[in-house]
């Protein structure tokens, strides 16, 4: 809970992002006027075919079940490589979590449509599968990472493998592995957007359906709920890992 | 811990993974023409016995080798290299078993067991080269030898749906790299003279620091296709305005705003590799440089410039693969480039035409890679040759 406290104390720029989020999927279509003056020869200059809030709640849903799967397969292959018994996995799962990001973004998405048709699902997938890397890369990292002093001395008072890797691993590596989700959430936040050309429903629709349609006034109010959006989350993202290290210097001293 | 097993696990659980999906998934498949879905074959009707069965063997055989042999990783290196060798010519022999030449619409697809073979073969080459220490020269001998296995069998592979799609489309094809490569590289060329000079100044003025990486990172931040969006609506009024913009062809939509959003998103790799590396340089280093008499000039020139250049090679890297796909989206304000292929696969439900696009961006996106780490490599100080 304290944690929680201490965000929303310290956190006055999430806050302010999501204000501003909130307000825009809220309140956009009350600015007809101001569209209208930017795609003057146009009848309908605001984006109806769904509201801003449905397309908002339907990206971060797909934004956050891809998380959360990745999270749970991502952390936990990092872990199983580095024990002993999955070490032999060790080296090409971190030669295939770098050369992986190689692949842009884009690529996977597209070439998730032959394998899974359109929808939420390939787009699901696509997040699944690349936000999976720096998660994976991040966590290696961060285990690595710990002095092998710190790991003795656990085990020198009597910890379990697990309560080891519970206990002091994982929260000694958090901040790392954080920041491996904070780049793959940013990541997939973007090619969610990108995902309503192949059939899912994100804050991406209006954008395109701007751009197919020539309606300068749709792609703007797409362009800056996915901006806001990206900024919220970021922020969100930014102070969660300013409170972990605040918490990990006490854990030190 | 060591392994029980007398074999590598991790070849053994690839080469399980890539018999399960060779016999389980459809190897290729037989299209009527561009709009009926194709009919998709197994390994065993796509290629026919003696080749489903030799492909098996060398799979099992790579599997089983045991690891206590001194040799073992050289052999499996040579059957893995074996392996994908075959792949673009048992393409070529399912083109020539099942495509009847006298239907000129007729087209062959390439199934999911194909794909799929191709990933984990790829698996099994980097855990191989990770275990063995390969000379550059011999890397570049398989390359071209894959290389030139894949231009052997292209008059083979006319009838592939991805040749067909190319074969239509020559000319935009050509296009499309035209302008890929010109976004790429004038996104990159700008960003590396511009964050050069920004990194001398923040290096010169640190107040700026804290400032201006977080506005960089803050535009890092925006996904792309909420920039492109966002840049259109005033750049077709300033057009709009500027007869000089409309005669340069800067409008709201095409190559300017792409241009722009993809110079936003360099600067903040290029900035901070170079800022880094040259602030990185050991003062030691640069007093003994002064101390033998050198001039301010000649330590930046001759000392500070040379320690820095791998990291911020480094910088050139991740910011060509990551304008490469970001082009790629580009395409959806008309930028051109090879997006444009994925958008229109897209479209029409041509799943041949999307790979036409992304394959191509994958492959210039390696190729980057390849290049810059191996440029990066040959600048490490103290490595010559």
């Amino acid at each position: 809970m304290s944690l929680v406290r201490r965000i929303m104390h310290q956190g006055f720029m999430p806050l302010f992002w999501l204000a501003l989020l909130l307000s825009a999927a809220l309140g956009l279509h009350q600015l007809e006027t101001l569209f209208q003056w930017i795609q003057p020869d146009t009848r309908a200059v605001i984006y109806s075919r769904d509201s801003f809030l449905s397309l908002l709640l339907n990206h971060l849903s797909i934004v956050g079940i891809a998380a959360l799967v990745s999270i749970v397969i991502g952390v936990g292959a990092a872990i199983a490589v580095s024990r002993p018994w999955g070490r032999d996995f060790l080296p090409l799962v971190s030669q295939v979590a770098s050369i992986g990001q190689t692949f842009p973004p884009v690529a996977v998405l597209a070439l998730s449509v032959p394998l899974f048709g359109f929808g939420a699902v390939p787009t699901m997938f696509a997040l699944i599968l690349y936000g999976l890397l720096p998660i994976v890369r991040n966590t290696l990292v961060g285990l690595r990472g710990i002095d092998s002093s710190v790991l003795e001395a656990a085990r020198g008072v009597g910890m379990s493998s697990v309560q080891v890797l519970l206990q002091v691993e994982l929260p000694l590596a958090m901040n790392v592995i954080l920041a491996g989700i904070r780049t793959s959430v940013t990541i997939n936040i973007a090619t969610a957007a990108i995902g309503s050309t192949i059939g899912a429903s994100t804050l991406g629709d209006p954008v395109i359906s701007g751009l197919v349609n020539g309606n300068t006034a749709y792609v703007l109010q797409g362009a800056i709920l996915i901006g806001l959006l990206a900024v919220t989350v970021d922020s969100l993202f930014e102070r969660l890992q300013n409170s972990f290290s605040v918490m990990e210097d006490r854990l030190i001293k | 811990m060591k392994s029980t097993l007398p074999v590598n696990r991790v070849l053994l659980v690839l080469v399980l993974l890539a018999l399960a999906s060779l016999w389980g998934l459809d190897y290729a498949s037989v299209q009527p023409n561009r709009i009926v879905p194709g009919a998709g074959q197994s390994l065993m009707s796509a290629l026919g016995w003696p080749w489903a069965s030799v492909l098996t063997l060398l799979l099992v055989i790579c599997a089983c080798t045991p690891v206590r042999s001194s040799r073992a990783l050289l052999y499996q290196l040579m059957i893995v290299v074996l392996l994908i060798l075959q792949l673009p010519l048992s393409l070529g022999w399912f083109i020539e078993r099942h495509i009847d030449p006298a239907l000129p619409y007729a087209r062959a697809g390439i199934g999911a067991g194909f794909w799929v073979l191709l990933f984990l073969l790829g698996l099994m080459l980097i855990e191989i080269k990770q275990r063995i220490r390969l000379h550059a020269g011999w890397s570049l001998v398989i390359w071209l030898l894959i290389l030139a296995v894949i231009l052997i069998s292209v008059p083979w592979l006319e009838p592939l749906a991805l040749m067909r799609e190319y074969q239509t489309r020559s000319q935009q094809f050509a296009q499309a790299l035209r302008s890929h490569l010109a976004l790429v590289g004038g996104a990159v060329g700008f960003s590396l003279v511009s964050g050069f000079i920004l990194a001398l100044l923040l290096n010169r003025y640190p107040a700026a620091r804290k400032s201006c990486f977080g506005v960089l990172s803050f535009i890092q931040t925006i996904p792309s296709l909420a920039l492109f969006g966002l840049l259109i609506a005033p750049l077709s009024y300033l057009s709009a305005n500027s007869p000089l913009l409309q005669q340069l062809n800067v409008r709201g939509i095409g190559w300017a705003p792409a241009l722009l959003a993809l110079i936003a998103y360099s600067l903040l790799p290029m900035v901070r590799n170079t800022f880094i590396a040259l602030h990185e340089v050991s003062a030691d280093v640069l007093e003994s440089a002064r101390g033998m008499g050198m001039s301010p000039r000649q330590v930046f020139m001759q000392v500070r410039l040379p320690l820095a250049l791998p990291i911020i090679i480094e910088g050139v890297r991740i910011t060509t693969i990551q304008a490469i796909g970001l082009t790629a989206v580009a395409a959806l304000i008309g930028a051109g480039g090879f997006g444009t292929f994925i958008f229109q696969g897209l479209g029409q439900a041509a799943m041949d035409l999307i790979l036409l696009g992304a394959l191509p961006i994958i492959v210039l996106a390696l190729l980057a890679d390849a290049f810059f780490s191996a440029a990066a490599d040959r600048f490490k100080p103290g490595v010559k040759g």
